[in-house]
């Protein structure tokens, strides 16, 4: 059963579009920021990293107005079944994305520290799970809009995919440590930076959960760990 | 319809509670300084707020909590009951309806009523509409039919019943009969709606309906309405207004109320913890 | 989904409450049944009463009892279409007296001053006068009309009656216009209305089938009364040629031939009789046609 907004009450509706369209931005925001990260990162230039840490705050501004705007339609609408649920993934989900945009933060710093230092090869270790990551949060905004149950249940498939990939990646790193103890900081800051592409990744799992929860009423969470 | 965004002024303090903060359009209704009294009992005492024009406005408050009192004031209603008084003013755009210069027939054609239970006259749908046109005296054929289809779309009714006009209101169901009530206080073009407990009868669909009338209605009139719903009032009004035991007890953003209200007899009574 | 806890099980229906729903299923039964049987009793006089009009009314109806004078005493022949004719006068003039004063004394006391102390007094006194005998309405008609105006006549009867009609027609008319919802008139005073518009636009229309009623009621009740006229309007063995001369009625016709000692004159009262039945019976139900609500 497809989710439609559309009640008889328009400011019901407007208010519940609102809310909508404010996770969309937040999504294409934290999107954008998380390439420049990545830009930054594999261009070595810094700008793009400083970019994306200034525009963070923004990010933070619009999670609390999603808080803001949830809080107003259930005082004033007090939605019931799929509303309910969807103001309150909405709010979850707004959340969620404020992480990322916290994570994406992380990363941009980690690639400013990185830049300081000579370019290494092992950089491209990173693709795949950068690659998985990007996809997996754009998945998860699609199965927002598209109320995709199906693509939301795939990206929790890919999370576990996404562990093993930064888990060998660890585990390799840590090897070229003890190779070349002079690229310490560079390796450190690599692991660093798999790490937090390995909690977007979670997060993109959680909006999954979410939307799952929204869409079918089911609570997907903690199942078969 | 644009959405707008939600203003963080809605959610702090008002500095007062005659007038909320971010309230922007100038005072349309004023009540200063009012008590009423209903033979030797005082039903208001001493309220003192003032309504913004092209506003939802509603009154909650338990029973007899004096907020339909107020309403039927502003039209005058209650000088129909034996042995009224009152003390204090109510203006409108600054002129006291009290005044001996004003008539109260002029001022009740000024604003419209709508009642608890729909009230169309036994007469056919076209003439329940045109009948605060006959009482003005015209009787113009072609204005009466403009008149109808006018007042009747803007309650959403036109499509419904422009292939039966002739049929007799009492005919319609219990929605379609309030939406009429609605159609005839507005076919005399007033400025102020007075609603008191319009959806008390009706089922949810029928309820939402006339919601969403209100909250189309609200970009010509001022609306003040008095309902026994919470969630009524939250979901239409822009404003809202506690009454307890006669008195105002506060006046602030429906938003605002239903989310952080100051005075803990307000939170009380909207979060059912009322005695 | 399991159900938690169920209370232990019950028995839904218990001895006792068979017990005592049988009591109460007999006892309802009996009321019923005593209820229909003493319903059925009241149509009793009442058939009795119409077969005995007919059994000995119907002889002598002929088309001529319309159009003919009363006979004289001892002789045969002849009707009572001037009885008919003064009837039908007096009631009208008793009408035209009595409904405008009634209802627009009932339009004042239930929409202009429902709670003033002249209202009070008014429909007190409206339901003490109905109380009153009507033959004290003939003697104060008579002290009025006919001691001025020097001789009996139809107006004199007609304002006896319209004295015993007023009260009727008053708090009936009250009782219709109270009625009207009260929704109609805030409806109305609502949208701007004066009390004028309210009451000739909403409420009149509202209460008329109800004020009709009442009056029907009314006409019918002085239509068949003998004392009131009895001494204002008299009696006539001829047809009357205007409202200021002795007028004959068919009350007052029936309660001189009955007293005769002859027959045929007995035999022309239960006529006469048959006539005003079915007179009164058929203006009541042409009322109920007329102004039977059309919308419920």
């Amino acid at each position: 059963m497809a989710y439609s907004r559309s009640h008889i009450l328009t400011p019901f509706t407007e208010k519940l579009d609102q809310i909508h369209s404010s996770i969309m931005t937040i999504g294409e925001l934290a999107r954008a920021n998380f390439k420049n990260a990545i830009c930054g990162l594999f261009e070595r230039n810094d700008d793009y990293c400083n970019n994306a840490i200034a525009n963070d705050e923004e990010i933070d501004l619009l999670e609390m107005q999603i808080d803001r705007e949830g809080l107003y339609i259930m005082s004033r609408f007090q939605p019931v079944a799929s509303d309910l649920r969807y103001v309150i993934s909405s709010m979850k989900i707004g959340a969620n994305i404020e992480r990322i945009g916290d994570q994406v933060v992380s990363i941009a710093r980690r690639s400013r520290k990185i830049n300081e230092h000579p370019e290494v090869p092992e950089l491209h270790e990173l693709d795949k799970v950068i690659k998985l990551a990007m996809k997996m949060f754009d998945d998860a905004l699609r199965a927002y809009t598209e109320e995709n149950e199906t693509l939301a249940l795939h990206i929790k498939t890919q999370d576990k995919q996404l562990d093993r990939l930064n888990k060998e990646l660890n585990e390799r790193l840590i090897l070229r440590m003890q190779d070349d103890s002079s690229k310490i900081p560079i390796y450190f800051n690599l692991i660093f930076i798999s790490r937090c592409l390995e909690r977007i990744g979670d997060h993109a799992a959680n909006i999954a959960e979410d939307v799952v929860f929204a869409v079918s009423a089911e609570d997907i969470r903690h199942l078969g760990s | 319809m644009n959405p707008t965004s939600i203003n963080s002024t809605e959610l702090l303090p008002s500095s007062s509670k005659v007038t909320p903060s971010g309230v922007t359009n100038e005072t349309f209704i004023k009540v200063i300084n009012f008590d009423f009294f209903y033979g030797k009992k005082q039903t208001l005492f001493n309220i003192n707020f003032a309504i913004p024009s092209k506003h939802v406005t509603s009154f909650i408050g338990p029973s007899g909590s004096g907020k339909s009192t107020l309403l039927r004031n502003f039209n005058r209603m209650n000088e129909l009951l034996p042995g009224v008084r009152h003390e204090g003013d109510i203006t409108i755009e600054g002129r006291s309806i009290f005044d001996a210069s004003i008539e109260i027939i002029a001022l009740r054609r000024r604003i419209g009523m709508v009642f608890q239970k729909s009230n169309p006259f036994p007469r056919s749908i076209y003439e329940n509409v045109v009948f605060p046109l006959r009482i003005m005296g015209c009787h113009k054929r072609a204005h009466l039919n403009e008149t109808v289809e006018r007042s009747l779309r803007s309650v959403a009714l036109w499509d419904e019943v422009k292939d039966r006009l002739g049929e007799n209101a009492l005919g319609l169901s219990g929605g379609q009969m309030q939406r009429l009530c609605i159609a005839r206080a507005i076919a005399g073009q007033p400025d102020i709606l007075l609603m008191d407990e319009p959806c008390s009868a009706l089922d949810p669909i029928a309820t939402a309906k006339i919601e969403e009338l209100i909250v189309e209605l609200k970009k010509e009139f001022t609306i003040i309405i008095v309902t026994h719903s919470m969630q009524q009032a939250s979901r239409v009004s822009d404003l809202t207004a506690f009454f307890n035991f006669g008195k105002l007890i506060e006046f602030d953003h429906t938003n605002r109320i239903f989310t952080a209200p100051i005075e803990k007899q307000t939170e009380d009574y909207i979060t059912g913890r009322f005695g | 989904m399991m159900i938690p806890h169920s209370n232990p099980p019950h028995h839904f229906f218990s001895n006792h409450e068979k017990k005592t729903s049988f009591l109460r299923l007999w006892s309802n039964q009996l009321l019923t049944t005593l209820c229909v049987l003493f319903s059925f009793f009241t149509l009793v006089p009442l058939f009795s009463l119409l077969y005995l009009l007919i059994h000995k009314g119907l002889p002598l109806l002929h088309f001529s009892v319309f159009t003919k004078l009363p006979p004289p005493p001892g002789l045969h022949g002849g009707g009572f279409g001037n009885a008919i004719i003064g009837t039908i006068t007096m009631v009208g003039i008793a009408t035209l007296l009595s409904a405008p004063i009634g209802i627009l004394g009932a339009i004042y006391i239930s929409e202009y001053a429902p709670h003033s102390s002249l209202t009070a007094t008014v429909r007190f006194i409206a339901k003490l006068l109905t109380g009153i005998p009507s033959i004290i309405c003939g003697a104060f008609a008579f002290a009025l009309v006919v001691l001025h105006t020097g001789q009996f006549s139809a107006l004199a009867g007609g304002a006896a009656l319209s004295i015993l009609m007023l009260p009727t027609i008053l708090l009936t008319s009250e009782q219709a216009l109270m009625g009207v919802p009260s929704s109609y008139r805030d409806a109305s005073y609502g949208l701007g209305a004066t009390p004028f518009q309210t009451i000739w636009r909403i409420v009149l229309p509202e209460a008329l089938p109800a004020m009709m009623m009442g009056m029907m009621l009314a006409v019918a009740r002085a239509a068949g009364e003998t004392a009131p006229v009895l001494f204002t309007a008299l009696f006539s063995q001829q047809w009357a040629s205007s409202i200021m001369e002795p007028t004959a009625s068919l009350s007052v016709l029936i309660y001189n031939f009955s007293a005769l000692p002859y027959h045929y004159q007995v035999q022309m009262a239960w006529t006469a009789s048959l006539v005003l039945v079915a007179m009164v019976t058929g203006t009541n139900i042409l009322a109920q046609l007329l102004f039977r609500r059309k919308f419920q």
